[in-house]
């Protein structure tokens, strides 16, 4: 690639339930990147928007309404679409144009605005992000199709519904200590075990919320970033991967293709291995999603994911502290703003941020997010410039 | 499994038409003979784009499903159901469908029998258990 590519700034709005206008939210956000990257929005060259579901909030094409309300009327904008994988799409499309040269500085910012429409609502259109005559036309919601692949995991590897419990449990542990996740509250086997079923074998305590929220950071080469003097992150890897859209259609349902595939890319780019990853933040729209992840993205062999998980292997104190921020389970999943959520984590962490749960002696860190089931997924490898 | 006459109608029409009559319509590529569902142009090992309609027998296996509680829009008028992942007995691919009636896992092991037996314009490839 050309040139370096740095994250020199990032801000999040708390995720939960808000009542701000999605404008609102995706302006908050930006306003803290904008700050915390000691920029003015004078500087800014281009803007970089993931949302989905805007329209319910009665606003598409938002990219140009963001810039003009950051006082940047003239600064290209345009918005980008990949189901939950919005966010780390739109950040890798932002970071190969700062890579290019096209541009040294560049907001980017993620935000959704979903709960307002309801479980019915929410549940019909997120639907809409799976292989519709397939899978939501035939009566699949998202915790179903999710459900499914548990299924298929549990009845092929070594683990149970506890197992996934413990997942939960884990991210809640982590979620209780970021003061901007959306469900801040401590849980037990126990507490997921007994909730409700949403979609069998996954329970309540097995399934993200769905969330209202905003992250935001700023990019820029590294000439840009040594001249601004603040404390900053290096981007060294980058990968993109994609899956057969419909579930039906992979070989093996308890593996997601386009995850290997963009991990595989980012090792390559960053030369690294999973070894020398310090933490990751990873897409666990479900429990099962994160069991699936760490074995897909190099962690664990295939099948060995929940021994690790049982061992403690990925919390706080693990020797691969996974979700470090709570994740999609207790942080919050604005699905537009999820990615750009991971990378605002990674920020946080390297630049001394996020308070009780710094991964200690962190100096490398991945972000992974993928859409719908893994149609679509994206990997970013990060440094911490001392 | 039987062929078919090609028809001037979409691809999803066919294969609609098709599971009305209890079969799943495949595209056999003429180049690779690989099986792809109807619905894709382009044969996913050659990307030769000509094919043989082939109507297969919807009998199948379970692989994998789930039964929800809270489900989409335009399901709600059903008591309870499972969304299943099924594998043709014909042929190497999986299918995907609604079966009503299904409240418990007890009621679904893996590797039940299972056939098409209609398409519903409201709730999609619709399956029943099979003897078979």
């Amino acid at each position: 690639m050309g040139e370096k590519v740095c994250v020199l700034g990032a801000g999040s709005t708390k995720y939960g339930k808000l009542n701000e206008s999605i404008i609102e939210i995706a302006l908050n956000a930006s306003k803290d990147a904008i700050n915390s990257a000691g920029i003015s929005p004078r500087d800014i060259k281009a803007g970089y928007i993931s949302n989905v579901f805007g329209v319910t909030d009665k606003q598409v094409h938002m990219a140009p309404v963001i810039m003009s309300n950051l006082g940047i009327p003239e600064v290209p904008g345009l918005t980008i679409e990949s189901a939950c994988g919005s966010g780390s799409v739109m950040f890798r499309e932002a970071y190969a144009n700062i890579a290019a040269g096209f541009y040294d500085c560049i907001i980017a910012i993620g935000v959704e605005k979903i709960t307002h429409t309801g479980t019915v609502e929410s549940t019909t259109l997120f639907s809409y992000c799976s292989d519709f005559f397939y899978e939501g036309g035939n009566g699949a919601s998202f915790p179903g199709l999710f459900g499914s692949m548990a299924r298929a995991y549990l009845a092929t590897h070594k683990a149970t519904e506890e197992d996934l419990a413990r997942i939960a449990v884990k991210n809640h542990e982590n979620g209780y200590l970021n003061p901007k996740a959306h469900i801040r509250k401590k849980i037990t086997i126990d507490d997921v075990l007994k909730s409700p079923v949403v979609a069998s074998p996954l329970k309540l305590y097995d399934c993200c919320p769905f969330s209202d929220g905003a992250s935001a950071v700023i990019l820029c080469n590294e000439e840009f970033a040594k001249k601004i003097g603040k404390p900053y992150v290096e981007v060294i890897g980058s990968g993109r991967g994609a899956s057969p859209a419909a579930v039906q259609s992979r070989k093996d349902i308890t593996t997601i293709p386009s995850t290997v595939n963009a991990a595989q890319q980012a090792y390559k780019m960053a030369n690294v291995s999973p070894k020398d990853i310090d933490f990751v933040e990873v897409h666990d729209c479900f429990t099962i999603a994160e069991l699936i992840d760490i074995e897909d993205l190099g962690f664990f062999p295939k099948g060995a994911g929940a021994q690790a998980v049982r061992e403690g292997r990925t919390t706080l104190k693990g020797d691969i502290p996974v979700n470090p921020s709570g994740g999609l389970k207790s942080k919050g999943h604005p699905i537009g703003a999820t990615g750009i959520g991971q990378v605002v984590e990674v920020f946080d962490q390297f630049t001394n941020n996020a308070g009780e749960r710094t991964v200690k002696n962190a100096h490398i860190a991945m972000t992974h997010n993928f859409g719908a089931t893994g149609a679509s997924a994206s990997v970013h490898i990060f440094r911490k410039v001392e | 499994m039987s062929k078919v006459k090609t028809e001037k109608e979409s691809s999803r029409d066919q294969f609609v038409d098709c599971a009305k009559n209890g079969k799943i319509l495949i595209n056999q590529c003429t180049k690779c003979n690989n099986l792809n569902l109807e619905t894709v142009y382009f044969c996913d090992k050659c990307f030769n784009n000509s094919f043989t309609q082939v109507a297969f027998n919807g009998y199948g296996k379970v692989i994998t499903y789930t039964i929800q509680s809270v489900v989409p829009e335009g399901f709600e008028d059903v008591e309870s159901y499972a969304w299943v992942v099924f594998k043709l007995d014909e042929c190497d691919l999986n299918v995907s469908g609604f079966l009503p009636k299904i409240s418990s896992p007890n009621d679904l092991p893996l590797g039940t029998s299972i056939k098409v037996v209609g398409f519903d314009v409201k709730h999609g490839l619709v399956l029943e258990k099979s003897a078979v």
